[in-house]
């Protein structure tokens, strides 16, 4: 049986959508929304052909994190690569509106209440964005997500997840950026293109997705840590997640907007200075980009424990 | 090409109703099921729904859930499975786990 | 006008044909500089006048490639591209900040591009950040009043459209008689990808909107507002739209808007109907066990 603590211990990258749902959150605090009880599978999916699931790959639910309700939506990788089409897109949408609507009930009553109980949402990603057998329902929700996202700014903390194997890429890679704080395990990765479109755009010689290794430096949650886009690099056991979600529930508004790569005139302003830099550098491997930030010894950051890499990794810094 | 579903019915010897509402277990990947097993009135008899993509396993589906029910004289209850080309060992396994899931 | 067979590759010239003669100054936006000269250029940004107003228009340039992103040509959308539409929209939104909402100037996306920067250094540094850039940048000008309108003339592909295109209020899309692509993928990689029969997906996307490529499926699933028919019609669409969008902010009808609009009108149009019962649904078991997460 996965009780929560049980779950604690175990790993982010080998667990299921559902078990990360359940152990992100206190211990027996989660109620899952739109369950796969409720049967809504793809309409889609079945003229083709293709397998169904009860939660169309989706987890989403509400649990809490303290006095905190936490809105949790977990993506499950192992359906259909943790693609996004007309269901699993509402299910996203649904919780993400519902965020909203628990921070406006809660500002009805006392400030002091509403600061107390400020909602969270949690977004488990393990996706490579939009499922391609239903591509134009899958786009038009991401779409609403990123809608969403900047309805919830400055009101409801939007917190990335990114600890699975899949990572998250494609059109869930604007959405992880355009949330408030990102949490990576070095296991997991964050981009827009997967190694094998790149490796197909740009040839073998530039690069090789099979290279575990290189692929893991481009995008993995090390080098996100360094660029400033990972804010918390934790470790890989649902614990580690969850209590670092934990910290970010009890953070000011103000501190968390700090955190937050995009989402502002400022906040593009610095990441222009890094495209620029990057311009001049013209890196052909991530740790061209370490060492021109001054880490003089990748090799010691790639072997590094994520608590040591924390301490010694020279990061971006606009 | 669209989806096949699979309806079996199965009458065990001595059923033993199933002691909660309704478990959930599994995930639809590539070779794996999920299955929903729900407590249903059904005069000690138990249905199986099966979707699957693939076709011509009726059969081996009798077989493998026949032998689950044989093993837990499960009564009174629905299963509805999504498979993705699972084998017979782990449908088999898939379906013991979800009883696992409720302690029984 | 009936000599043009596709308006590919004519971002530029879209903006001569839709506003005011001569008015388009190119980096013209109140506050708005660039590093350098040809900073994004795919990517063409300024302010210009359409019936005497005052507009920001943001739109695609396929014919440079950019000097030091080499993977980004054709109108693609790489990092200084979304990062200098993002400042754009920025200095658009602080130019009319504190006005009235007639008075905030529409923002005019002309939406011509086949995808985002798919490099390494595009990943190494964060594409994603880009894109996403502008896509808050653009759903913030709505949120503050801008009527934002996108006119698809060329190409509208997956993720880059997401970014120049989606966050609009209201959607326009040129005819497919002129070539207009509005898709993730084309049917042909769908087919390899998902390993599905091309000819069964090109049968099945006649009646099957959700996965089929051009403006008219997205049409039937609330995804594009209106199908210009021709090229010479695009001003007057486009005129009329931003007072529709005026309108609707005014009479605070935004529910209309936008890419929840958009998941209205899908409804309305019979191509996405799953959607809204599924958050009908969260919204009933949420209600029902409300009290343990709003009182614990």
């Amino acid at each position: 049986m996965s009780t929560w603590h049980t779950l604690q211990e175990r790993s982010f990258l080998e667990s299921s959508a559902r078990q990360r749902a359940i152990g992100l959150v206190d211990a027996g605090s989660f109620s899952e929304l739109v369950g796969p009880l409720e049967r809504f599978v793809s309409p889609h999916l079945p003229i083709l052909g293709e397998a169904i699931e009860f939660d169309d790959g989706i987890v989403t639910g509400v649990g809490l994190l303290g006095k905190h309700p936490a809105i949790v939506i977990s993506q499950e990788g192992r359906f259909i690569g943790g693609s996004v089409g007309e269901v699993g897109g509402a299910k996203m949408v649904g919780a993400l509106k519902l965020a909203l609507s628990i921070f406006e009930s809660l500002q009805q009553g006392s400030a002091a209440e509403a600061e107390a109980r400020r909602p969270i949402v949690l977004i488990s990603f393990e996706t490579g964005g939009v499922r391609l057998h239903e591509a134009n329902a899958g786009l038009l929700a991401h779409a609403e997500v990123m809608d969403l996202l900047q309805d919830l700014r400055r009101k409801v903390p939007v917190v990335a997840l990114i600890g699975s194997k899949i990572g998250c890429f494609g059109g869930m890679g604007f959405i992880a950026a355009a949330t408030d704080v990102i949490v990576m395990s070095e296991f997991s990765r964050l981009g827009l293109t997967g190694p094998e479109v790149i490796e197909q755009e740009m040839g073998r010689n530039e690069f090789d997705a099979s290279d575990r290794a290189l692929v893991f430096r481009t995008t993995g949650g090390k080098h996100k840590f360094i660029m400033g886009d990972c804010n918390f690099l934790v470790g890989d056991t649902l614990a580690d997640f969850r209590r670092q979600a934990q910290h970010v529930a009890q953070m000011s508004m103000i501190e968390i907007e700090g955190m937050r790569r995009i989402g502002s005139r400022g906040a593009v302003e610095r990441q222009m200075k890094l495209v620029a830099f990057a311009a001049d550098l013209r890196p052909r491997d991530s740790t061209d980009m370490w060492k021109a930030l001054g880490n003089k010894e990748p090799q010691q950051l790639i072997a590094a424990s994520e608590e040591e890499f924390q301490k010694i990794a020279v990061r971006w810094n606009a | 090409m669209a989806l096949n579903q699979l309806h079996f019915e199965f009458a065990p010897a001595t059923p033993r109703a199933f002691p909660v509402a309704a478990v959930h277990y599994g995930v639809v990947g590539s070779g794996d099921m999920e299955v929903i097993i729900e407590a249903c009135a059904l005069a000690g008899k138990t249905q199986v729904t099966v979707t699957t993509p693939v076709t011509g396993f009726d059969h081996v589906w009798q077989l493998v859930l026949g032998r689950f029910i044989d093993e837990s004289q499960l009564a009174d209850a629905h299963i509805s499975i999504n498979d993705n080309n699972a084998t017979p060992v782990v449908v088999s396994l898939r379906l013991r786990q979800a009883l696992l899931e409720i302690g029984e | 006008m009936d000599a043009i067979d596709t308006m590919i590759g004519m971002g530029r010239e879209t903006i001569d044909m839709i506003v005011d003669a001569g008015s388009f100054v190119e980096n013209g936006i109140p506050g708005f500089t660039l590093p350098c000269a040809d900073y994004g250029p795919g990517a063409v940004v300024g302010s210009a006048k359409m019936d005497g107003r005052v507009c920001t228009i943001v739109a695609n340039d396929a014919m440079p490639s950019n000097p030091r992103f080499p993977v980004v040509t054709s109108g693609i959308i790489g990092m200084e591209e979304g990062y200098k539409m993002a400042m754009a929209v920025y200095r658009s939104i602080e130019a009319d900040a504190g006005k009235p909402l007639a008075d905030k100037r529409p923002l005019l996306l002309i939406v011509d591009t086949p995808g985002n920067g798919p490099g390494k250094v595009e990943e190494i540094v964060g594409m994603n950040k880009a894109t996403g850039a502008y896509q808050l940048a653009l759903a913030e000008a709505r949120k503050t009043g801008h009527p934002v309108l996108a006119v698809v003339i060329g190409r509208a592909i997956s993720g880059a459209f997401l970014c120049h295109g989606l966050q609009a209020d209201q959607i326009l899309s040129l005819s497919d008689k002129y070539g207009t692509m509005i898709h993730v993928m084309p049917l042909t990689s769908i087919a390899r990808i998902t390993k599905q029969d091309i000819e069964k997906l090109t049968a099945l996307s006649k009646t099957n909107p959700v996965f089929a490529a051009g403006p008219e499926f997205f049409f039937r699933l609330g995804g594009v507002e209106e199908i210009i028919e021709a090229p010479d019609a695009i001003r007057d669409c486009v005129l009329k739209h931003i007072d529709e969008i005026y309108r609707l902010k005014a009479e605070r009808q935004t529910d209309r808007l936008g890419p929840w609009g958009r998941g209205e009108l899908g409804e309305e149009r019979g191509g996405r109907v799953t959607r809204k019962a599924v958050m009908q649904r969260m919204n009933e078991q949420f209600a029902a066990v409300a009290d343990r997460y709003l009182r614990a």
